[in-house]
């Protein structure tokens, strides 16, 4: 297969969500001797941007947009130990950190968080649900993201975003971190009242917030 | 299963037809034609000649009623928009002879213009859910005698759908008949493809007009569809108990069904009703009463009980604005008939008791009417649909959104996705300007009428129409 076709295999295996697809022509080009960075570039990138470009376009749905963000992810996962050997980073130099906060199992919203997040450019850590406040703070301080995304959807649990921010602040970690709040309970009163960077009501508001907030 | 909606079951169905066999063999109905009632004589109906009335054998109805073709289709102009009847959904059609406008721009009320027709024309073709195309305004800017038939013109040369209109006078025939073979290129593709139908009234209670029946049967060697159209409106010109008048409206109709037969068998019948109600205090015609609305979906069961196709009035209000009263009395008066399987839908666009066409209206009824069509669909409980393989996979405390089938299925017919319908968070909505489907609705109108239309004629046959348009406004 040329070079060329297997690059767009990757666009697509990316843009169509095939995640198995999308790990066996990262491998393919591997194997091709293909750089890693073209691999990224000319491969992946461009699938997973216009995935994003087809979802404000109202073409693409949630689903499609998530399919496409795990594809990219597992993509990923092949691309990056190759660049790291080569001393350079699959990352596009910015990374989201997301949870649901302690006592909080519903996660749905935060996944789409992550996958809008993905296909905007994104590097992402998703701690996952009912994370508890210590274990974000560690996180925090051992993967230095850009932006902590903290989701809640319950009026009872909400309290712990406040206190993540709490925590932050007595490890000396808030500068260093900007922090979105989302949920369905949570609104932008809320958001400033505990001290967050900022409220996203929906995933599209979040990667247009976050990148606002890294300007 | 689909989801289905009844005000009759089919004893009570019975008893209407029953009743108004009775009402046509022992009453009879006024035919104001000696040519007609002639021709009802000769095939079996006693007629009092000084009262100009028939009294119609039940063998007769009977009779007339398996002459009927129950299958046809209404061409259009445009082939792929062509109805074949009974259609698999409801679809809608605007209302026609109205006569004021609601200004797009002013938003005041006026005369009803011929531009406005083209207008509204272009409109109702670029929205999926509208079939069939009754001009809905008279337009005050040409001569009375000639603004139907300009009307119609008006509409084929702005819209590639099917166009139904009335014949209010036999003269009309000869200009509709040039018009229909100017676009069509031949009388034969006129006979054969039925891009042009009329819709016929009955005066209630009981009566015909002699002009508007002489030119809808001169209209039917044509072989034109006619739709049947009686609208007594219970308390004032049907009697009150809404069981009485669907027995009279349905009695004018087996009228109509024995005269079409008896004149020209085989005529293509469309079995249609707009029952109205009298407000009980100021006398005035309503539309968007419930009661109107179980009036309406009862005919839409009889006629599909004949086997007819149906187009019933609905989706209607007696509002003189957008807003909540309209869309409650629309909805009220579109679903249950969706629900009882009506063909099309008769009155999108309309304010006022279908006096007052308002474009924005038009796109907005085509949205409840989709929503309508949606709720019809009921739940599809086949087997590929449980998608036990998926829950499975998903287990406890997954998500579904990675699923094939939920990205299937988002593009299938389960979801109907709106597209004026205010949907997005607040403050998305807020950094939008806070717009509401009025808004929405405005919006796509301004880009309807901005953009060429999709499908025009051909300059020579649109010059072919003007002509035959400047001699219809001479000679009618």
């Amino acid at each position: 297969m040329e070079a060329i076709e297997l690059l767009e295999m990757m666009r697509k295996a990316v843009l169509e969500g095939e995640e198995e697809e999308a790990v066996k022509m990262a491998h393919e080009g591997l194997e091709k001797g293909m750089s890693p960075q073209e691999i990224m570039d000319k491969g992946f990138l461009p699938g997973i941007r216009e995935a994003g470009e087809l979802y404000q376009q109202e073409e693409y749905f949630l689903p499609d947009l998530v399919c496409a963000a795990d594809a990219m992810k597992a993509a990923l996962e092949v691309i990056n130990p190759v660049l790291k050997k080569e001393g350079k980073t699959g990352d596009t130099g910015k990374t989201v950190m997301l949870a649901t906060v302690q006592g909080d199992v519903h996660d749905i919203g935060k996944t789409i968080v992550g996958a809008m997040m993905t296909a905007n450019g994104w590097n992402l850590v998703d701690l996952g649900q009912d994370v508890k406040n210590e274990e974000v703070i560690r996180a925090v301080e051992e993967k230095s993201p850009h932006v902590l995304g903290l989701s809640a959807l319950l009026t009872s649990t909400m309290e712990e975003q406040r206190e993540v921010i709490r925590l932050l602040v007595e490890k000396g970690l808030r500068s260093q971190v900007k922090v979105l709040v989302g949920g369905a309970p949570v609104n932008q009163d809320w958001a400033d009242r505990i001290g967050a960077d900022g409220y996203a009501e929906s995933a599209v508001a979040a990667v247009t917030l976050a990148q606002e907030l890294l300007r | 299963m689909n989801m289905f909606g009844t005000v009759l079951n089919v004893e009570e169905m019975d008893a209407i037809h029953m009743q108004s066999l009775s009402i046509l063999e022992d009453i009879g109905v006024r035919v104001p034609s000696e040519k007609v009632l002639g021709t009802l004589e000769d095939v079996g109906a006693t007629i009092d000649w000084q009262e100009q009335i028939a009294k119609i054998p039940r063998e007769l109805v009977t009779k007339s009623l398996s002459l009927c073709p129950k299958t046809f289709t209404l061409g259009a102009r445009v082939e792929a928009k062509s109805l074949a009847l009974p259609g698999k959904i409801s679809s809608i059609n605007l209302d026609g002879t109205g006569t004021r406008m609601r200004d797009f721009h002013t938003g005041k009320r006026r005369d009803a213009l011929l531009d406005d027709v083209a207008k509204a024309a272009r409109v109702f073709d670029a929205m999926d859910v509208g079939t069939v195309l009754w001009p809905p305004v008279v337009a005050r800017d040409v001569p009375t005698r000639a603004a139907g038939f300009l009307g119609a013109a008006t509409a084929f040369m702005n819209s590639g759908k099917h166009i139904q209109d009335e014949i209010k006078k036999e003269k009309e025939v000869y200009y509709v008949e040039q018009l229909l073979t100017a676009i069509l290129g031949s009388r034969e593709a006129v006979v054969e493809k039925k891009i042009y139908s009329a819709t016929y009234c009955t005066v209630a209670p009981l009566s015909h007009d002699k002009e508007m029946l002489e030119g809808t049967l001169a209209l039917t060697r044509l072989k034109a569809p006619v739709l049947m159209y009686p609208m007594p409106a219970s308390g004032s010109t049907g009697p009150a108990s809404l069981y009485a008048n669907l027995a009279l409206a349905n009695a004018e109709i087996l009228s109509c069904i024995v005269i079409f037969q008896a004149t020209t068998p085989g005529t293509p019948l469309i079995y249609g009703a707009a029952l109205g109600a009298v407000d009980l205090r100021s006398g005035a015609y309503l539309e968007g009463g419930v009661e109107t609305a179980l009036q309406l979906t009862a005919m839409t069961q009889m006629g599909k009980h004949y086997g007819f196709p149906t187009i019933v009035a609905g989706c209607l209000t007696d509002a003189h604005e957008m807003g909540f009263q309209t869309a409650l009395e629309k909805t009220l008066t579109c679903l249950p008939l969706v629900l009882a399987g009506c063909d099309v839908v008769q009155g999108a666009g309309f304010l006022e008791s279908s006096m007052t066409l308002c474009l924005e209206q038009i796109l907005l009824d085509g949205e409840i009417l989709e929503l309508c069509n949606r709720m019809a669909k009921g739940v599809d409980t086949r087997s590929e649909k449980a998608l036990m393989e998926e829950i499975s996979r998903v287990g406890p405390g997954g998500h579904f959104l990675k699923e094939k089938s939920t990205r299937q299925l988002f593009r299938s017919e389960e979801y109907y996705m709106p597209t004026l319908s205010v949907r997005e968070p607040y403050e998305s909505w807020c950094s939008l300007g806070s717009p509401d489907m009025i808004c929405r609705a405005r919006e796509q109108v301004e880009r309807i009428l901005r953009e060429e239309p999709a499908q025009p004629l051909s300059e020579s046959v649109g010059k072919a129409i003007q002509e035959i348009m400047e001699e219809a406004r001479e000679n009618l």
